[in-house]
């Protein structure tokens, strides 16, 4: 497996820095190995997509996008946290129902479970190429999943709460002066927030989580919740906020800002993966096409998602992510972390 | 042939045995009453004529056929009866012409023939004027109408009927007594009538099948139960009387003070020798005061004093005590012939309506 | 038997036989074998999930083996057991606020001349009708401790520092709680007390007592097993709800039963282990119920003899503004301030800016009704299985009323008990029985419309029943015997005189379970597929999704749906179609 490094990704950041105005890609016609599989995925009709990776809206308009580009296949978007996502895979695969084409995570480790059981199909899209090496790199060497979103999360503050006073780091949040300022959701619903714990476990031992809860920080469920609860007053700095929520709800008018970790944003390579028994297999390899290429791209920079091709550019509003210091854990770290942060988290802040 | 017969019929609920082994026979077009105080078990017995309930043991025919036995039930709808309920059953979210002609229409009758014989019965009812009202809008006296038009339209074979007036009022029932009386007579429908009033088995019944703690005690037609009652029940039962215990011996009837020939109830009295006890039912009606002794003509007379009296308008109802007897006998008088308490008159009785009760 | 002369019976024509087998069969009725697909049918929906259930909680995870070791796991941790404990405070916080909150509100409405009957009651259906946790975001948005609403003004007020009120807390979540639950115990308690003649009241007060001494101590007494009952509702539904402490409980930091039990449907799925942990909440209803009946016993407290005695209203003077505005509070609390602040927010482009007339937009509801994918097959999947449901329970209930009500079979009293067992069983281990029972193969029902249908069949089958029974119970037997004496068979007379005549009440009954069963989460959440999501899960969804403003949205849509079916109900089968005995 390979990490994503931070090398590896500035130098990514650094083939975009200065790419602006991405083309209408989906104005170009399509390359023979999708039209091979759209013809394929058009008998099909359809396919069900189980997502964690992004918000709903975000979700549904890659739907449509895909529909746009391939006329004739629709796709059923399931949205829901990873977690949720994962655990309703798994109740189908322990019913022995076949009903997901494609599943998306934010959290690696599921992907990394699945194809230790033998339980993704093996394919790798043409349009890998044209992906930014890093993040070509971090899919599975074997094939089985691909790196579809690059999951950034970092802190969010109110404007209420001046730049100048604003917490600058992970560690800023033990100060007391943020006691009761604080949300944040909570692992066992969200991949991400896993995923987070991980790494600031691995930063600062889980002292540091006894220490948060000192301050008593207010626990949803998503990492996206605090995106809510910061929007409604009840609390000022969001932790671990996915940057396009942020980014979304500043476009819309919110009192919000984003605040870059300085010890490290933390970037999670979120895959996506084909279950082998997937009722339509085409039309998941199609999609997993759609995923890499441009067009994908063009779809989700509405919603802040980070680019993963050289010729898209950045979300607007978002810093270049050769320019912050990033947390970036591995796979494994993640895979063999998350149950045991699930526990100690449960015991540390009692839900 | 007999039209209806129970032959042996019994319905016990546990160990609660509600009709004790009834027979009866109804010939075609009578009108038999089963009459009784509540819980004699005549609505049991209506009941399982009409198959609702199953005998626990004993037989139901009609015409001739088996329709009722232990663990076989001819259902209700197949045995062509009628039965009009206590509660009238009439069904409210239909109008009256609806109800009436809801059986015709079951038996799939051309649709003109339906209209005609609901048209003809309400008529004989008197609600035609009515046929398009719903029963939420019609007097008890009127849904009664409709109930029995309903169930005479289909020409039953029999019809039952379960205590149909004791919702009504007095002057209500006796008009629907007559109609009643009188619709079976136009129609000759085999009927059995339940009921506990007498006047309305009285009035209506060609003979009555007085029914006690689920026993037929008689079967008579209504006068002569009336005269001649067979056991003490019937004769408590039906109109008032007085009960007197005596001993028969030796030609004679022993009475508490007093005594009878056991000649001047000659029919009546069993010609047996030996000594044994004796019921005679004397009616407060079949006997006479007088002032002063009368000339009896060879009927019992006896000396006696009033104890009480009650005017009641239409009579007054004496009780007087025979003299050296510790009886009191009840005895009415028309309103204009007064006694006083405590005075001493003469009684007289008339042997011809004395009814012995075994 | 005494032989009469004139009755002595003729011979017998056709020989007396016992009735033969051809007989008999002639006789049958087909009642006999409807009551075998009953039994069948009320086997299949209540007995063999909570059978399965059972089994499981003793069976080890891959190999079936018998063990103990999930009740071990359920109990091990001190934080399992604090979840049982939260739930159990939690239940009985919630009926006493429940109770406190409704007693008056009965006792005003149904026996004293406060003003304001009619918002009363709007009130009461008003609280029924929204979700619990629909009520529970907009109690977030009212009483969160920083930006509530509630708080804001109390603030601005007062210029204090400390929130008035923190919804995210044990006694915010029970109100929240109580404010939806309340509608059962009014309902149950002025039933009760719209029985108690004035007469009864009289009585105390040629005594000497007044108005308060004898509402204190004759009539509310006499209503005390409705109240018991009352409680007992609301506990019950209180510990099984799923979707108000996810939403404020996990906040608040109060892990609850059924939050729990969602943690050992994680992955990996632990089905037995959350068997074995939904054990005492099972146990707890049913230990309840038992007390319930214990207590209850044979007292006489109403008297049920024909004439009830008239009516009064206790005329209270001024104080009966003040009654009429505990109500008007209680209505506001549960219904309008919650209602109003989501109504806001589904028209918000952004919600944290607050009422501002650039802040208004249909977006959020062109969102859901144009471009989700899901939202639109939500509210199809929701009424289909909800309509389904309310028919396959409506009708089993109908004929187990008509076979108990009419003594047409054996043992009837079994078909009646399984009807109205459900009632014990909270939501969510009824998901839970189902899916350990049906889900997997070999009937395989997981993520399809049918284990939905059914469960909420098997959920809801008590009100049905208990709907039915009244209905069966209220109509004359005779009316049916008519029927037949003139020759209709048994089920031409159901169908010609029943059914018409119990047509009202029967919609009623239907009407009520499909608009339960529409807003219900706690067990679907556990049966839900991808595509068979309802409404009440989509909207729990959505929360986490952090878009408040489409999920305010999409409440408002639950509710607009909500209101239009009891709308067409009171139409359809009377004003107090749902608030008559449930």
């Amino acid at each position: 497996m390979v990490r994503v490094t931070r090398r590896g990704v500035l130098a990514a950041a650094a083939v975009l820095g200065g790419r602006v105005g991405g083309a209408a890609a989906q104005e170009q016609p399509l390359p023979p190995h999708e039209r091979e599989l759209y013809e394929a995925a058009r008998r099909e009709g359809e396919l069900t997509w189980y997502t964690g990776q992004m918000q709903a809206e975000p979700s549904e308009a890659i739907g449509r996008a895909f529909t746009e580009r391939f006329p004739g296949v629709k796709v059923n978007v399931v949205r829901s946290t990873s977690q949720v996502a994962f655990q309703r895979l798994s109740q189908d695969m322990r019913a022995g129902v076949a009903q997901c084409d494609v599943f998306s995570s934010v959290d690696q480790s599921h992907l990394a479970f699945l194809k230790r059981q033998g339980r993704l199909t093996q394919f790798r899209p043409h349009n890998l190429s044209g992906l930014i090496p890093a993040v070509r790199e971090a899919g599975d060497p074997d094939g089985h999943f691909q790196v579809t979103y690059l999951a950034v999360y970092l802190l969010a503050r109110h404007n209420r709460v001046p730049e100048a006073e604003a917490p600058r780091s992970w560690r800023d949040l033990l100060d007391p002066r943020w006691r009761g300022q604080i949300a944040v959701g909570h692992p066992g619903y969200s991949g991400a927030i896993g995923s987070l714990c991980v790494a600031l476990r691995k930063l600062y031992g889980w002292d540091y989580f006894r220490a948060l809860e000192r301050n008593r920080p207010h626990i949803g469920r998503s990492a996206g919740d605090p995106v809510t609860v910061l929007n409604a007053g009840e609390r000022t700095i969001g932790m671990g906020v996915p940057s396009p929520t942020i980014l979304l709800s500043i476009s819309r008018g919110n009192p919000l800002s984003l605040i870059y970790p300085t010890d490290g944003t933390l970037i999670v390579p979120a895959p996506s993966g084909i279950p082998r028994n997937a009722p339509h297999p085409n039309a998941a390899k199609l999609f997993l096409e759609f995923m890499a290429s441009p067009a994908y791209g063009q779809a989700t920079r509405p919603f802040f998602a980070e680019s993963l091709r050289p010729e898209v550019p950045p979300p607007e509003g978002a810093r270049p992510l050769d320019q912050v210091p990033l947390l970036a854990p591995t796979a494994q770290e993640v895979e063999a972390g998350i149950p045991e942060v699930k526990e100690l988290w449960r015991d540390t802040f009692g839900v | 042939m007999s039209r209806l017969v129970l032959r042996g019929l019994t319905k016990a609920f546990g160990k609660l045995t509600v009709v004790d082994s009834v027979d009866l026979a109804l010939e075609e077009g009578e009108f038999v009453s089963l009459l009784g105080p509540s819980g004699c078990g005549k609505t049991t017995t209506l009941r399982m004529i009409a198959g609702f309930l199953e005998p626990t043991s004993g037989t139901i025919e009609m015409d001739g056929k088996l329709i009722s036995s232990p663990g076989s039930v001819m259902p209700p709808e197949r045995r062509q009866m009628s039965m009009i309920f206590q509660s009238y059953a009439i069904w409210p979210n239909m109008t009256v012409e609806e109800n009436v002609s809801f059986g015709l229409k079951l038996r799939k009758l051309p649709s003109e023939e339906v209209r005609r014989r609901t048209a003809e019965i309400l008529e004989i009812v008197q609600m035609s004027h009515l046929a398009g009202r719903y029963p939420a809008e019609l007097s008890g006296g009127q849904q009664q109408r409709v109930a029995l038009a309903r169930a005479i339209v289909v020409k039953p074979s029999v019809l039952l009927l379960d205590e149909p007036l004791s919702n009504l009022d007095a002057n209500l029932r006796e008009e629907m007594r007559f109609e009643i009386r009188r619709l079976h007579d136009e129609f000759r429908i085999t009927t059995v009538y339940v009921t506990h009033d007498q006047a309305e088995a009285m009035a209506t019944s060609d003979r009555i099948a007085v029914m006690n703690a689920g026993r037929i005690e008689q079967v008579d037609v209504p006068h002569l139960l009336y005269t001649r009652p067979r056991t003490r029940f019937v004769a408590g039962f039906i109109g008032r009387t007085n009960l007197v215990e005596g001993r028969l011996a030796a030609g004679e009837i022993a009475f508490d003070g007093f005594a009878l020939k056991a000649a001047q109830l000659a029919d009546r009295v069993p010609v047996e020798a030996g000594n044994r006890p004796i019921l005679l039912s004397i009616r407060p009606q079949s006997m006479m005061l007088h002032r002063t002794p009368p000339d009896a003509n060879g009927r019992p007379v006896l000396p006696a004093m009033v104890a009480e009296r009650v005017y009641l308008g239409e009579s007054w109802d004496y009780v007087v005590r025979p003299r050296d007897s510790g009886l009191r006998l009840r005895v009415a008088a028309p309103p204009l012939q007064v006694h006083e308490v405590g005075e001493s008159v003469w009684l007289e009785m008339d042997p011809h309506q004395i009814a012995v009760v075994d | 038997m005494r032989a009469d002369s004139v009755t002595a019976l003729p011979k017998p024509a056709t020989p007396a036989r016992a009735g033969g087998l051809l007989d008999r069969l002639r006789n049958i009725e087909p009642v006999s074998l409807l009551w075998v697909v009953l039994i069948a049918a009320l086997l299949f929906l209540v007995a063999a999930p909570l059978i399965k259930l059972f089994t499981v909680s003793f069976q080890a995870q891959e190999t079936g083996a018998f063990t103990l070791s999930n009740y071990a796991t359920a109990y091990g941790r001190q934080r399992y057991l604090d979840a049982l404990v939260n739930s159990l405070t939690l239940g009985l916080l919630s009926a006493v606020i429940a109770i406190v909150l409704a007693v008056p509100m009965a006792w005003a409405v149904s026996r004293t001349d406060m003003p304001g009957k009619g918002l009363t009651w709007g009130a009461v259906l008003g609280a029924f009708v929204v979700p619990p946790y629909l009520g529970a975001i907009g109690w977030i948005l009212l009483a969160g401790p920083n930006s509530g609403f509630i708080n804001q003004a109390w603030r601005a007020l007062t210029g204090a520092e400390e929130p008035l009120v923190n919804v995210y807390s044990f006694p915010g979540l029970a109100l929240v709680i109580a404010l939806h639950s309340f509608p059962l115990v009014f309902i149950l308690v002025k039933a009760a007390l719209d029985l108690i003649s004035s007469e009864m009241e009289d009585a105390a007060n040629i005594m000497g007592a007044g108005p308060w001494t004898t509402m204190r101590r004759v009539t509310l007494p006499l209503a005390w097993p409705a109240i018991l009952g009352g409680f007992i509702l609301v506990f019950l539904e209180t510990i099984a709800l799923f979707g108000t402490p996810a939403i404020i409980g996990i906040p608040a930091r109060i892990n609850v039963v059924t939050t729990q039990l969602w943690q050992f449907f994680e992955y990996p799925v632990r089905v037995e282990v959350a068997a074995a942990y939904a054990m005492p909440l099972l146990l707890v209803t049913v230990g309840l119920i038992a007390v319930q009946k214990l207590i209850l016993g044979r007292k006489g407290f109403v008297s049920q003899t024909g004439k009830g005695g008239e009516r009064r209203m206790v005329k209270l003077g001024p104080f009966r503004w003040v009654l009429f505005a505990w109500c008007a509070g209680v209505g506001a609390l549960a219904v309008v301030m919650p209602v109003l602040v989501l109504v806001q927010a589904s028209f918000a482009k952004a919600w944290g800016r607050g009422l501002a007339l650039d802040n208004f937009t249909l977006r959020n509801y062109a969102l859901l009704l144009f471009e989700h994918e899901m939202a639109l097959t939500s509210v199809w999947n929701t009424i289909w299985f909800s309509a389904a449901a309310a028919t396959l329970a409506g009708a089993i209930a109908l004929l187990v009323a008509y076979l108990v009500n009419r003594r047409l079979v054996p043992f009837g009293e079994v078909l009646g008990f399984l009807c109205m067992a459900p009632f014990v069983i909270p939501g969510i281990v009824m998901a839970i029985g189902f899916y350990a029972a049906y889900a997997s193969p070999p009937l395989a029902l997981y993520g399809t419309a049918t284990l939905l249908i059914l469960a909420f069949t098997a959920r809801f089958l008590p009100i049905a029943y208990a709907n039915s029974q009244a209905a069966v119970r209220a109509l004359h037997p005779e009316m049916e015997e008519a029927a037949r004496i003139l020759g209709a068979g048994r089920l031409q007379s159901i169908a010609r005189i029943t059914a018409p005549l119990l047509k009202k009440s029967l919609l009623g009954g239907w009407l009520i379970v499909f608009i339960v069963a529409s807003r219900e989460l706690s067990a679907a959440v556990f049966l839900v597929g991808p595509r068979t999501r309802t409404m009440s899960v989509l909207l729990y969804d959505l929360s986490e999704a952090g878009n408040f403003e489409v999920l305010a949205a999409f409440g408002g849509i639950l509710l607009a749906i909500t209101l239009v079916l009891v709308a067409i109900g009171m139409k359809l089968a009377g004003r107090d179609f749902m608030l008559r005995r449930e």
